[in-house]
């Protein structure tokens, strides 16, 4: 034994200064970024001006157009900088009390990328009708809502717009003067100013005069206008500056969540103000981070450029729909107020005000602006299996093999780049892979799926069809010249990129991954429909380009420059790439595509990881932060590399790590080429079994993640919870960012995240009993919350069942999800104090579409005390009464309880059922109109005692009512 | 008999399960109801009705009461599978819609869902056991014509330590002969000796050796150093990831490409230059090694500085300096007396010599001629003759060592098995090609991979132990079936090359597949007839393999 810690700690010490090192020097700060720095300055020049401060942008009220069908308003803005530039301001009001703000430069020299948010958003919102937009003397101003409590009101001088609830403002545009939009201008006329102003500077008042005019607001210098350098990269700037900087505040809100992705607190830390956290800004910037801090404002993979303002009384957000470089300065004035500064390098300003007033409703809001996450294919929610790389098909059955004999479950075995020859996407290696069809149909022979990866880097190989498809199509990324085809450094060596704002790319793309012959050119005819992919590296990751990825200059379709789209990049190849597996079969199918990239929208289209994580105790911990971070910004089906990608982690660490995979949306186990092997099979005891038993919860308990993803898909509520969306008005929860619920069930996780914890802390928000999901035990939190200490031993992941709740599980091992098909399932009544629960159950086919015909099942379980000392459990149908909210895309009419998916499932079963925190052992149990049930009842603390304590528990054996239909049990 | 349980829902199919569906035939008696129609689960836990037996609802805490269903996880279900073997299955496999192979009857499934195939499973069974049979008797006769070397290299290795002990013996007594001469020789000159060994010349030569040995071996130290950073930049270049833009790592390949004459490495498409490159790198390697070479005419080159230093540092300096004594007073000044030998019959020599010495001591005690010039040649001759006796010597000690040693290893259960049916195969190379390297592993020796387009062979590990797992004991078939090579050259940024070669019962030795599943960590597989077993000792094998299985990866 000795010598096996003594290897593990070697390993340890080999990873660990290796392991610490973010190349920090390969990316910008603001001050390396001229735009971020134009924006800091132009900030600290307000602070310094305190109350002098005064924004130069006006509205001129004698502009304002309103049309009142469709509840808009436009109005011409002005500068007093450049009296002679035109900005036009317009503001919509959607149906569901969501404030659009555009402002946009009016015939200016070139045009203003104004396209992001159409990829953003799910469709064209709808927009109110009639809502009086009064125009008054000094402001603008609609109230709407449904109790006529939200106001939207528009300062003419300065322009400032205000969103108010009960009288309070909300949301402020512009509030501090910030808001500073670089119209387009021409270098040579400039460079002419500065010549003449040079000339005449000997005499010269007049000019001085004119060039400080503009001065106390923009600075002195044409910082970086024209041209900036970073490293060895230049980037040329032909349109010189047009980056916006806008304020918003929020001056009754002291939190704010979401922008991610920065491996950070979920409640936002500053980042100016007094003694800030961070000294950098957030930064939106998709890139691809080696080895990134596990506490950090850095951009990461992935940009939403959407916030959350939280207090106790109400909770609002703010959607910009930005597609470039945007950093975010954060400050708290006081404890109930948030300063927010967004600079972006370029595009209009479209930003939505979604006035909430709780989570829930800013949710709803911000889904019906950019959708939901889409229903994935139910075996997606099970254990991915993944590594860079298995070497063989051999490799693969082996693996597999290995996962049966020790009889874990395990769904989807993925591949790594190295399966392709010569990494070209699509093309097998045969030397190792010579068989790859034969090879998915046998892991395809256990129900199982395989991920395969395609990125979008394009090896410039004329042998290489779909490189050569693409550059004859002329549909890859162009260099600065705007001819051509751009050129950059990836796996595969010299690559382009396919330009998915192309739409010419998007049915070629789409023909790629049919697994039939093609008759205009190349298709993935070795493959089949039991694979799915895997899109990484799609910020663009470019090895040679700055920051790693693709040079700003670099030309899109529409001749928009790559600083214009940049963050939305990923997405159209994540968007293309799913709808092509969407669409390769007859009847199509859902499919699976994990990104790493991802904009506003990306939940629409499938799955995201945290990225290249370490394997550390703090990206542990981190990760968990992060899905949550995520989940608030829509992109629900969020997970972290299980173990961490790089490094190699003790046993210890590997079985948290898995504790706290089970409990992310999306689970899977990935590890970087230079790691030993780590899957679950070879972990010594007991290890091995713990995390085969961690498995086993994960597949146990998968109704509530489907049920939850369904939940998400149609509300776009959270498929895990931070404390706060549950409980809005807990000051002492705001921050809570390492304990969350599953969705809607009640399951409360707190996952360990640290070494050598036997035991943890869990925070109840209120006077409701909490049972131990293993072992009953009943605690009692309390309405002015409570941390109540649990058992953690390695073997133990900390796991509540909040009182009042019905938890549906299948407690059957199985390989594989789909295998469990027509097992049985367990519920398991969690009494609250009043002696009530409920819960729901989602089920469909998992793979087609069909149940938007409304092939599918949802029940509600409820518990209630029918008479005194009678409870009565009961199963009702939820579809028929709310067809039209039952699942996400399209708003059924009529639902048909014997459906054809229900039919299918009609023989499955209730096995069991557990009723936890009776008050004393029943007279009887019976299903109602039938005869008595099979029980067995150890006593135990009540749900409505005030003690703490193991609970009663009753265990109906086998009361063989079935899921599909309605019935009652009643406990006398 | 059958037994259906009726339930009292109108359930198709449901639980509806024979009462012996699933039950191991050993434990079947244990299945019956008590008088009071209860049943007691197995680990005596619970008594619960016998309706609960098979009822796909899971009671007993050992989850004994669900032998057929599935109910209670981690359980194994038995399959009949009548006109085949029966075969054991984990529950979770029971009633999962998939038709296990192993369940021929397709009784792990509701009925209709799998046909019974145990027909056609049983007759390709048949075939395959007939197949591993064959290969296993022709593999089992070839390994008896291992065992027969064994023994036989057991007689040879006997005769080798007979012989050489005799040898021993005999060059025993001849090296005390020659030291009895030797040192009478010295014991007259010695005190002359020392007296020569303090020339100024003679000490200055050994301290020039001691120096030029010192800096031969800081040279080696070197030179290997030089070789290993090499590689390591080799491989770094090669390797390395452009991904993240490492400036350091971009400017310590850009700066070993300088310094090897290397081209740039990023210039051309990275795939092709490994192809050529191994060759351009050599011949540019060389021609600057050469390049550089061009030195005065009297200076050593590096070969002869590689191949001629070791003769030169190793010459006998106590000859040499009597020797050029020798060279420095004869023969144009040499006394006649000296050389006076070489003029008289051979007959006559050794009472000259005797004569001599007594003329010689004379004259030396009367100080008229020095006595370091005497004999000198004679003490430096039979030293060399001594001590090429007392080589041989070593030489036949240590050949009959080693006999004894392989002798020890032949029927050892650690090394070439209680049969010694592996020492016929010591040294035996196998060979694989797999993409753009051959694999090779020489057993009980070292395992290579070989670039097949030029380039530097590594070294993937030296032989180790055969299976080390705890779980495995030596002597056992599945000992037997696993070797392990280490140490092999260290990869760049990672561990030492290891191999872990995974044998089966074959007619030929042969290397069939090479993976690297981890970074430097191979597995190879092939097969011997050293693992053919005979078919009567198959005891223990079916047992034990699972065991085989599980440190695979």
């Amino acid at each position: 034994m000795r010598s096996v810690v003594l290897f593990g700690s070697f390993y340890a010490l080999l990873a660990l200064p290796h392991a610490l090192a973010v190349k920090s020097q390969d990316f910008k700060t603001c001050s390396q970024s001229g735009f971020c720095r134009r924006g800091r300055a132009l900030a600290a020049r307000a602070q310094e001006a305190q109350s002098s401060w005064k924004s130069p942008y006006t509205v001129d009220p004698s502009s304002i157009v309103i049309s009142p069908e469709d509840s808009t308003v436009k109005a011409a803005v002005k500068s007093s900088l450049y009296p002679e530039i035109k900005f036009g301001l317009e503001l919509r009001i959607h149906d569901d009390g969501v404030v659009r703000v555009l402002l946009d430069e009016v015939d200016g020299l070139k045009k203003r990328y104004d396209e992001a948010a159409s990829w953003a958003l799910v469709s064209e919102p709808k927009l109110s009708k009639g809502i009086r937009w009064a125009a008054g003397k000094k402001e603008l101003r609609a109230v709407f809502g449904e109790k006529n409590d939200i106001e939207v009101a528009v300062d003419y001088d300065p322009l400032r717009v205000r969103l108010r609830r009960g009288g309070e403002d909300q949301i402020v545009l512009n509030g501090r003067g910030l808001l500073h939009m670089e119209h387009f201008r021409s270098q040579t006329l400039k460079e002419t100013i500065e010549e003449v102003a040079s000339d005449e500077n000997a005499e010269g008042q007049e000019v001085l005069q004119v060039e400080n005019v503009r001065a106390w607001f923009e600075g002195d210098s044409e910082d970086a206008y024209w041209e900036e350098k970073f490293s060895s990269w230049t980037d040329s700037k032909p349109k010189g500056p047009e980056s916006l900087s806008l304020d918003i505040t929020f001056p009754n809100h002291g939190t704010v969540y979401g922008i991610p992705q920065h491996a950070t607190n979920l409640s936002l830390p500053s980042t100016t103000g007094d003694s800030p956290s961070y000294t950098d800004p957030f930064r939106l910037y998709n890139a691809d981070v080696f080895e990134y801090l596990a506490s950090s404002p850095m951009s990461l993979y992935g940009s939403i450029p959407v916030m959350h303002a939280h207090s106790a009384d109400t909770t609002v957000g703010v959607f910009n729909a930005v597609g470039s470089e945007t950093w975010i300065d954060i400050s708290y004035p006081t404890k109930k107020s948030t300063h927010t500064h967004w600079i972006s390098e370029s595009g209009i300003m479209d930003v939505f005000l979604l006035p909430g007033p709780t989570p829930e409703e800013v949710f709803a809001q911000y889904a019906r602006l950019t959708g939901t996450t889409a229903l994935p294919a139910h075996w997606s929610l099970g254990y991915h299996q993944c590594r860079w790389n298995y070497v063989s098909s051999d490799d693969v059955r082996t693996v597999q093999r290995r996962f049966d004999e020790e009889d874990m479950p395990v769904d989807v075995f993925w591949l790594d780049i190295e399966y392709a020859q010569d990494h070209k996407y699509f093309i097998w290696d045969h030397k190792t892979f010579p068989d790859p069809v034969e090879m998915t149909n046998d892991v395809a022979a256990a129900g199982r799926k395989m991920v395969v990866i395609v990125d979008p880097h394009l090896k410039r190989t004329s042998d290489y069809p779909v490189y050569q498809e693409a550059s004859d199509l002329d549909i890859l990324v162009k260099p600065k010249s705007g001819e051509g085809e751009y050129e950059g450094w990836c796996w595969t060596g010299s690559s382009s990129w396919i330009d998915h704002f192309n739409p010419a790319s998007w049915d070629w793309w789409i023909s790629k991954f049919k697994t039939t012959k093609n008759d205009t050119g190349f298709s993935w005819t070795e493959s089949t429909e039991d694979i799915h992919i895997w899109n990484d590296m799609n910020e663009p990751s470019i090895f040679n380009g700055p920051e790693i990825t693709m040079p700003k200059d670099s030309i899109h379709h529409g001749g928009w420059e790559h600083r214009d789209v940049h963050n939305i990049n990923g997405m159209l190849f994540h968007n293309n790439t799913a709808q092509a597996v969407r669409l390769r079969s007859d009847i199509p199918k859902r499919p699976f595509v994990l990104t790493r990239s991802f904009f506003a929208g990306s939940q629409r289209v499938g799955a995201m990881w945290t990225g290249d994580n370490l394997g550390t105790w703090d990206h542990m911990a981190v990760g968990v932060k992060m899905v949550l971070a995520n989940g608030i910004a829509g992109m629900a089906f969020a997970g972290s590399d299980v173990g961490g990608f790089f490094g190699n982690p003790e046993p210890e660490m590997l079985v948290r790590w898995y504790q706290v995979g089970i409990f992310s949306p999306f689970f899977r186990a990935h590890a970087h080429i230079d790691t030993k092997r780590r899957e679950p099979f070879l972990l010594d005891e007991p290890y091995k079994s713990i995390v085969r038993d961690i498995l086993r919860l994960r597949y146990a308990m998968l109704p509530i993640w489907y049920t939850a993803f369904r939940e998400n898909s149609v509300t776009g509520m959270p498929i895990v919870r931070p404390h706060y969306v549950v409980f809005p008005q807990d000051t002492a929860g705001f921050a809570i960012d390492d304990q969350f619920f599953v969705g809607s069930s009640g399951i409360l996780v707190k996952p360990v995240t640290e070494k050598d914890k036997t035991e943890a802390t869990v925070y109840i928000a209120e006077d409701q009993v909490y049972y131990d999901y293993f072992t009953q035990y009943a605690y009692r939190g309390s309405s002015k919350g409570k941390h109540i200490t649990v058992a953690a031993e390695l073997h133990q992941v900390p796991v509540l069942i909040r009182g009042g709740s019905i938890i549906p599980t299948r407690e059957r091992p199985r390989r594989s999800s789909p295998l469990m098909k027509l097992d049985p399932f367990t519920l398991r009544v969690a009494l609250s104090k009043t002696g009530t629960a409920r819960g729901d159950l989602y089920l469909d086919d998992g793979v087609t579409y069909s149940h938007q015909q409304g092939d599918f099942v949802w029940r509600e379980f409820v518990a209630e005390q029918s008479h005194k000392k009678t409870t009565r459990i009961s199963s009702k149908d939820l579809a028929s009464h709310n067809p039209g909210k039952a699942v996400d895309g399209i708003a059924l009419t009529t639902f048909d309880p014997k459906n054809a998916f229900a039919k299918e499932i009609e023989e499955v079963r209730v096995e069991k059922i557990v009723v936890l925190g009776l008050n004393s052992k029943p007279r009887s149990v019976n299903v109602e109109g039938g005869a008595e049930l099979k029980w067995e009842f150890v006593p135990g603390v009540a749900a409505s005692d005030k003690k703490e304590g193991v609970s009663s528990v009753l265990i109906i054996k086998d009361p063989k009512v079935l899921i599909t239909t309605d019935w009652a049990i009643v406990i006398s | 008999m059958l037994w259906l349980l009726l339930l009292p829902l109108p359930l198709p199919a449901l639980g509806v399960v024979e009462k012996t569906l699933g039950i191991a035939p050993y434990l079947v008696s244990k299945y019956v109801p008590s008088r009071s129609n209860t049943w007691t689960c197995l680990d005596g836990s619970q008594e619960i009705p016998w309706d609960y037996v098979n009822d796909d609802s899971c009671d007993c805490a050992d989850g004994s009461d669900e032998p057929g269903t599935g109910a209670c996880p981690n359980q194994s279900f038995y399959c009949q599978n009548e006109g085949h073997i029966g075969s054991f299955i984990p529950s979770s496999r029971v009633r999962d819609g998939l038709c296990e192979p192993n369940c021929c009857d397709g009784s792990d499934e509701r009925p209709g869902v799998c046909n019974n195939v145990c027909q056609e499973v049983g007759q390709a069974y048949k075939t395959k056991v007939e197949e591993e049979t064959k290969i296993r008797k022709t593999g089992s006769k070839i390994r008896s014509t291992y065992i027969a070397y064994a023994h036989k290299e057991k007689k040879r290795l006997e005769e080798v330590i007979e012989t050489s002990t005799a040898q021993i013996t005999a060059q025993e007594k001849e090296v005390a002969r020659l030291r009895d001469i030797a040192e009478r020789a010295e014991s007259l000159s010695a005190a002359a000796l020392e007296m020569k060994q303090q020339s100024p010349l003679y000490t200055s030569l050994i301290t020039h050796s001691n120096a030029l040995k010192s800096l031969q071996r800081e040279h080696r130290k070197h030179l290997q150093r030089e070789k290993e950073l090499s590689n390591i930049l080799d491989a770094l270049r090669t390797g390395y990831n452009p991904n993240y833009q490492d400036m350091a790592v971009l400017e310590a390949v850009r700066g070993w490409e300088e310094i090897a004459g290397l081209p740039h490495i990023n210039d051309v498409g990275k795939d092709s230059v490994s192809d050529e490159e191994a060759g351009v790198e050599e011949d540019t390697v060389s021609d600057v090694a050469q390049s550089k070479e061009e030195v005065d005419d009297e200076m050593w080159s590096a070969e002869e500085l590689e191949n001629d230093l070791d003769d030169l540092l190793n010459s006998d300096y106590i000859s040499l300096l009597l020797e050029h004594d020798e060279y420095v007073q004869s023969p144009p000044e040499g006394s006649v007396l000296f050389d006076i030998a070489s003029y008289l019959p051979d007959s006559v020599v050794p009472q000259y010599e005797e004569f001599k010495e007594t003329i010689l001591s004379l004259l030396v005690s009367f100080g008229i001629i020095k006595s370091e010039t005497s004999s000198s040649t004679d003490t430096s001759r039979s030293r060399q003759v001594l001590t090429d006796a007392e080589n041989e010597l070593n030489k036949v000690k240590k050949d009959k060592e080693n006999a004894e040693n392989d002798l020890k290893e032949i029927f050892n259960i650690h090394g070439y098995g209680l049969e010694g049916e592996w020492k016929k195969l010591d040294g035996t190379c196998l060979r694989t090609e797999n993409g753009d390297y051959t694999y090779e592993v020489c057993l009980f020796g070292e395992a290579k991979q070989i670039p097949n387009k030029g380039g530097s062979t590594f070294s993937l590990g030296k032989f180790a132990s055969w299976n080390p797992s705890p779980d495995v004991k030596p002597g056992e078939e599945a000992y037997y079936q696993k070797q392990i090579y280490n140490r092999g050259t260290r990869c760049w940024n990672g561990p030492e090359r290891n191999v872990v070669l995974l044998l089966s019962c074959g007619t030929e030795n042969t290397l069939n597949s090479v993976v690297e599943l981890e970074k430097c960590e191979y597995q190879f597989t092939g097969t011997t007839p050293a693992l053919c077993r005979p078919l009567d000792s198959f005891e223990g094998r079916n047992g034990k393999k699972s065991n085989a299985g599980k440190d695979e990866l």
